[in-house]
């Protein structure tokens, strides 16, 4: 295996991480009504209007925006290398549906119920994420038994039972939603469509934690996932359980996923599309990639979101909409920019 | 609703149709007795038209009057069943313009059935929706008592609002994503008329999602949260860390869990009602002492 470029590693993650900290303080600053920079800041704590817009209404979106980007493409490059399939995405594994299931059952057996604790400065925490999250957990059990034999996780299997039980989800979820009262679709609505809107610190601040240790652990092992790109056997012969290491990142991925769609919904196709984009930049070795994925799928979500509050404002467009629609042509022009460049060697 | 264009053709023409037919022939002889109503909204209407009896089949959303709940249902309001339909041998079928699916309507019809569609998206459609039932119904006289019934509804409230300076609200339907009231809904122009301002009244979309930092930058006088599940506690808990917007400073947010409001039918002069006593409550209180001099919706007036 090559030796990891270290200059190459500062520099492509510094670019992006600056990249990074402007997309935030930009996307912080604009959205579908102005902001009176000056006035929000010397109200900062008296809470007048522009204070609000800034510190509640947008700046714990961006910040989600960020670490739910960064973390849907993390997983999204650790799984495509794991399953060795280019089309594997954050989506596919059952984890998604079944926190979208679990969020969605309880949208309708206790649609108001709150955490008491956290009323007031904080701002509302609700039930639903934690019953998403259960529901991200316990399909993530029923996905990881069906694909263990003997020890040894399938990817094969893995992919097949996540995509099936991904699509048995679905269909219940379309039960419930003929089923339930016409307004209570609304709320459906969001689990399907994915969305970044929230005032809550805590949860952000609890987001952000949970997928720094996820991420840094699993960039831990990036040069193990390189070597098993080389195929299982290669991998065996230079050091590496490929067992071990499936069953570890499988798990640490779906927990990153539970925890991620039980607070923003399936927001479709930065996992998918953002690592193969900087796959294509800046090649794949694990160890730089996987920084430069999760800086850019930071960047890639806030700006999505950005247009999201934005273009049809005062109507708030699904984020989901956004990221495909202008994540969809620039992957293809990469893609096709990538086959014209190695057919041409 | 994503819709083809045929299918969007093939229902102006059903517009047409109905609207032709409702003006064309008066009073016929052979009125229709076996109905079927396709939305809550005609299901009430049909009621208060005074025809309850002839319904042969209701959505299974019909929940008013009480003897709606009674009567045999056809299935769900977005996906009513054909089969059922037809098995129960209607003369006449409702349904309403964007609810009732186009390419349904176009089977119904190819079915034999006789079908009806009227639009509700204005108040002035709702009022031409009863007397168009009326008439196909056979009996235009109670479309226009209805309608006349709604006017002095509607003067009543106008009446007592009046004075009050006119109050931003904010209507949403659902908190999570928040989906508001938008421009072109009947509830647009029911706040307008109750003596509010709908604060995304705005927008070309009828209803809509917003986005929180357009609420905090409109800064709404009340908040109505309808339609929401069963859980009507604690309303205020949703926006209390938003304390720049007044109605979250001054306790104006109210959960008000019931269709009266939000149906398109026969009841939204009562509709009516409830909203503008949520927006102006001291126009309401103070009528208990007549037009006492210097009452609070008097003193209140800019």
């Amino acid at each position: 295996m090559k030796v990891l470029d270290r200059k190459k590693l500062i520099l492509v993650n510094s670019v992006l991480l600056v990249l990074l900290v402007i997309s935030a303080a930009a996307c912080s600053l604009l959205g579908p009504v102005r902001l009176d920079l000056s006035q929000a800041l010397t109200h900062l704590f008296s809470g007048n209007t522009d204070a609000e817009i800034l510190l509640r209404a947008r700046l714990p979106r961006v910040l989600l925006g960020v670490a739910i980007g960064g973390g849907m493409a993390t997983c999204g490059v650790v799984l495509q290398a794991l399953l060795g399939n280019p089309l594997a995405c954050p989506q596919m594994l059952g984890v998604s549906g079944g926190a979208s299931l679990g969020g969605i059952l309880g949208i309708i057996f206790f649609p108001n119920w709150l955490f008491p604790l956290a009323i007031g400065r904080l701002g509302e925490i609700s039930w639903i994420p934690l019953a998403a999250f259960l529901g991200a957990l316990l399909s993530m059990i029923l996905v990881y038994r069906f694909s263990l034999f003997h020890g040894r996780l399938h990817p094969y299997h893995l992919l097949l039972s996540g995509v099936i039980l991904n699509s048995f989800i679905a269909a219940i979820i379309m039960f419930l939603n003929s089923i339930v009262d016409f307004y209570q679709a609304q709320g459906l609505l969001f689990w399907l469509m994915g969305s970044l809107s929230t005032r809550a610190y805590l949860t952000v601040g609890f987001i952000w934690f949970y997928i720094l240790v996820g991420f840094l652990w699993l960039w831990s092992k990036g040069l193990s996932l390189n070597l098993i790109t080389l195929g299982e056997d290669a991998a065996m012969h230079l050091g590496v359980e490929p067992g071990a290491l499936q069953r570890q990142v499988f798990i640490a991925s779906s927990l990153m996923i539970g925890a991620m769609v039980s607070v923003s919904g399936m927001i479709g196709f930065v996992g998918l599309m953002v690592p193969h984009v900087m796959r294509l930049l800046i090649g794949s070795d694990h160890r730089l990639l996987l920084p430069a994925s999760f800086l850019g799928g930071g960047i890639f979500l806030c700006w999505a979101d950005t247009f999201a509050r934005v273009l049809l404002a005062p109507a708030e467009l699904p984020v989901g909409i956004v990221t495909a629609f202008f994540g969809g042509p620039f992957f293809l022009f990469l893609l096709y920019r990538e086959g014209r460049r190695s057919l041409a060697l | 609703m994503i819709r083809s264009p045929r299918l969007f053709a093939s229902h102006l023409l059903l517009i047409f149709v109905i609207g032709f037919s409702s003006s064309g022939n008066a009073v016929s002889a052979s009125s229709p007795r076996r109905i079927v109503s396709l939305a809550p909204s005609i299901t009430e209407t049909v009621f208060a038209l005074g025809f309850g009896n002839r319904l042969v089949g209701v959505t299974n959303h019909c929940d008013f009057p009480a003897e709606a709940k009674r009567l045999p249902k056809i299935g769900d309001f977005m996906s009513p069943s054909l089969e059922v339909i037809a098995a129960k041998e209607p003369d006449l079928v409702i349904g309403v313009v964007g609810a009732t699916d186009p390419s349904k309507a176009r089977e119904i019809e190819r079915l034999g059935m006789k079908i009806a569609l009227v639009s509700v998206s204005s108040v002035s459609e709702i009022l031409s929706s009863f007397k168009q039932i009326a008439a196909l119904l056979g009996d235009p006289d109670a479309g226009a008592r209805l309608v006349e019934k709604i006017d002095v509804q509607f003067d009543k409230v106008k009446r007592r609002v009046a004075p009050a300076p006119r109050r931003s609200t904010l209507l949403a339907v659902g908190l999570r994503p928040l989906v508001a009231v938008g421009g072109k809904n009947f509830l647009d122009e029911l706040i307008t008329v109750a003596g509010g301002e709908n604060i995304a009244g705005n927008a070309s979309q009828p209803w809509l999602n917003l986005p929180d930092e357009y609420v905090v930058a409109k800064a709404p006088q009340v908040i109505i949260q309808a339609g929401m599940g069963s859980d009507t506690g604690r309303p205020m808990s949703q926006w209390s860390d938003l304390k720049s917007i007044p109605a979250v400073k001054e306790r104006r947010i109210y959960s008000y869990n019931s269709d009266k409001i939000l149906r398109p039918g026969p009841r939204i002069g009562e509709g009516l009602e409830e909203i503008a006593r949520l927006i102006h409550p001291e126009c309401f209180d103070a009528a208990k002492s007549a037009a006492a001099k210097g009452s609070r919706c008097e003193s209140s007036r800019s």
